[in-house]
């Protein structure tokens, strides 16, 4: 009895949800358009610096350790871009 | 279908809805999700405070005596090894300079061994040839004077040769004209016979 | 997760269709769990979870490390913990210290290495099979972190540079033409103060999160394909593929564990160069 009250419930539950997982499924879709488009140019970015990098390591191998701590840090300012993307795709797809 | 729902109670309930057309596809939700849930960005409090308890802690801890133990000893060693390796060059340089006053001292025996040999090299040449020179001297000395008997005995010979020959040459022509030649003329004629001969 | 047509057809059959309760979970298809079942940990005793416990493991385990190191014998060549704590050591001062900061910055040690050891255990725990949960995916730790850098930074400014002149550097910054301060002036103010810890911590936490979220796609998804019920001998061969995807996001994750702690102490190495010398 307990079980079939629950199952009633449940099923009341979803006919409710309709509306706000509308609303939600919209979100997800623009979450993931967001997060698409906020990993474009950080990819463009990323690899011009990692391109940049080795052509300059190539050129200068004395010079290997400080563009590496330089390619490093540039990476990280670029995939940040990339980052606050994904988490504005969280914040829409879940809050 | 199937569907993930949450109860009164909180509980996750997992139900089956058999659709005509549900064709195999699967769906899950939790009202927690959509409505109450706390957002996955937001920091939790607990979490937080802990994280940021065992960090402080931590950081207390190396800042005040881990750390700084560890360089000590660290920089203990890395001086220790200046040290020796200090030590090792300044045994190095003095055994070079051993070395060095060790291959002056050498030079010095080998420039003076080898100033010695030159003179007894010199005084054994000069010995030898005044001996060669004094040698040949002598050996010359007493060649003239055998070249010397020789010659002397030649004209010896020479001359009682020629006396012969002119005694018979006198004696040929007194027979051959009847008439004595001048002595002098046939010895002088005789001379240049031989001396011609000779030639 | 409910497709809008999904729902719509559930609420429209909601009172004709036979409702069943099924016993136990079906691993039939691949569905993915709400987010908050991979990321919220239950209590284990009232205010601590896993990811609590991570960090006071963290925290454990460096000291731990630093206190065996720092009681061995200094004088032989080192092995064993002390060697990690010494290459830990020389890695924080040759590769950050000296290439961010230079000489004078050597007196930040102990606080980079701190916070490089305990952001790098935090962030191991993702790949360790039964723990796989890393630490920072969740924003406590790296917000707190990233705050704390904040407050470091400006302080060692106003230290260095007084409270005065500190602020004249970072919002008026010399050489650059008078007019041009409209525009330089709010930018640099939220690139200085806003953007540079909240970017901080939200690198942090997105790599991490990330990786984690990686890791579980690939880890359901060869579950789903070696575990399913129909077409067995088509999908369990499949299910070899994000198999071995998920055997490299792992060793993957090992590089992104070490790079994101590096890089965490690489800018706040930068921020306190800035802070204590300003050279723009």
């Amino acid at each position: 009895m307990e079980a079939l009250t629950r199952i009633a419930r449940a099923g009341i539950r979803v006919a409710e949800l309709t509306a706000a997982e509308e609303k939600a499924n919209s979100a997800a879709q623009m979450a993931g358009l967001a997060y698409g488009l906020a990993a474009i140019g950080p990819g463009v970015g990323i690899g011009i610096i990692f391109g940049k990098a080795i052509e300059s390591m190539a050129r200068q191998p004395e010079s290997a350790g400080m563009v590496r701590t330089t390619m490093f840090l540039g990476v990280a300012f670029t995939e940040a871009l990339a980052l606050i993307g994904f988490v504005a795709f969280i914040l829409l797809k879940f809050a | 279908m199937r569907v993930l729902v949450t109860t009164q109670q909180g509980q996750l309930l997992e139900v089956r809805v058999n659709a005509d057309d549900a064709a195999g596809t699967e769906a899950t939700a939790t009202e927690s999700e959509t409505a109450s849930a706390p957002n996955p960005i937001a920091p939790e409090g607990k979490e937080l405070i802990w994280g940021a308890g065992s960090f402080l802690v931590f950081l207390v801890l190396m800042r005040v005596y881990l750390f700084p133990k560890l360089k000590k000893g660290m920089d203990a060693r890395y001086t220790s090894i200046r040290e020796d390796f200090e030590q090792a060059d300044a045994t190095r340089q003095a055994a070079q300079s051993d070395v060095a006053k060790y291959e002056a001292a050498l030079a010095d025996v080998r420039a003076e061994a080898a100033g010695r040999i030159d003179a007894a090299r010199q005084t054994v040449d000069a010995e030898r040839n005044a001996k060669i020179a004094e040698t040949n001297s002598k050996i010359a000395a007493k060649r003239a004077a055998a070249d010397a008997e020789l010659a002397a005995a030649r004209a010896k010979v020479r001359d009682q040769v020629a006396e012969a020959v002119s005694t018979v040459t006198a004696r040929t022509t007194q027979l051959a004209v009847g008439k004595s030649p001048d002595g002098s003329v046939v010895r002088e004629a005789v001379q240049q016979v031989m001396q011609s001969g000779a030639r | 997760m409910i497709s809008t047509q999904l729902a719509q057809m559930a609420s429209a059959r909601v009172n004709s269709i036979l409702v069943q309760a099924t016993e136990g979970e079906s691993t039939r298809g691949f569905h993915f769990p709400p987010i908050n079942t991979l990321l919220r940990w239950k209590d284990i005793t009232p205010g601590i979870n896993k990811v609590v416990l991570i960090s006071i493991a963290a925290a454990l385990i460096g000291t731990a490390l630093f206190l065996i190191a720092a009681n061995r014998d200094h004088k032989t060549a080192p092995k064993g913990a002390r060697n990690l704590a010494e290459i830990a050591v020389e890695f924080i001062e040759k590769n950050i210290i000296m290439e961010t900061m230079g000489r004078s910055g050597l007196g930040w040690t102990p606080f980079l290495l701190t916070m490089f050891i305990f952001i790098y255990i935090c962030n191991v725990p993702g790949i360790i099979p039964f723990i796989q949960m890393p630490a920072t995916a969740r924003m406590g730790i790296p917000a707190f972190m990233a705050l704390l850098v904040w407050v470091v930074y400006n302080a060692t400014g106003i230290k260095n540079q007084g409270p005065i002149g500190y602020f004249k550097n970072v919002l008026f910054p010399p050489g650059v033409p008078k007019a041009l301060y409209i525009l330089v002036t709010p930018i640099e103010f939220i690139s200085t103060l806003v953007v540079r810890p909240f970017s901080l911590a939200v690198r942090l936490f997105a790599n991490m999160l990330a990786g984690h979220l990686l890791l579980v796609i690939f880890a359901l998804l060869s579950e789903a394909l070696i575990q399913a019920e129909t077409q067995r001998i088509f999908l369990i061969p499949i299910g070899v593929l994000p198999f071995g995807v998920l055997m490299f996001l792992t060793a993957f994750e090992i590089l992104v564990a070490f790079l994101q702690a590096y890089i965490f102490t690489t800018l706040t190495a930068v921020y306190l160069g800035m802070a204590t010398h300003p050279e723009h």
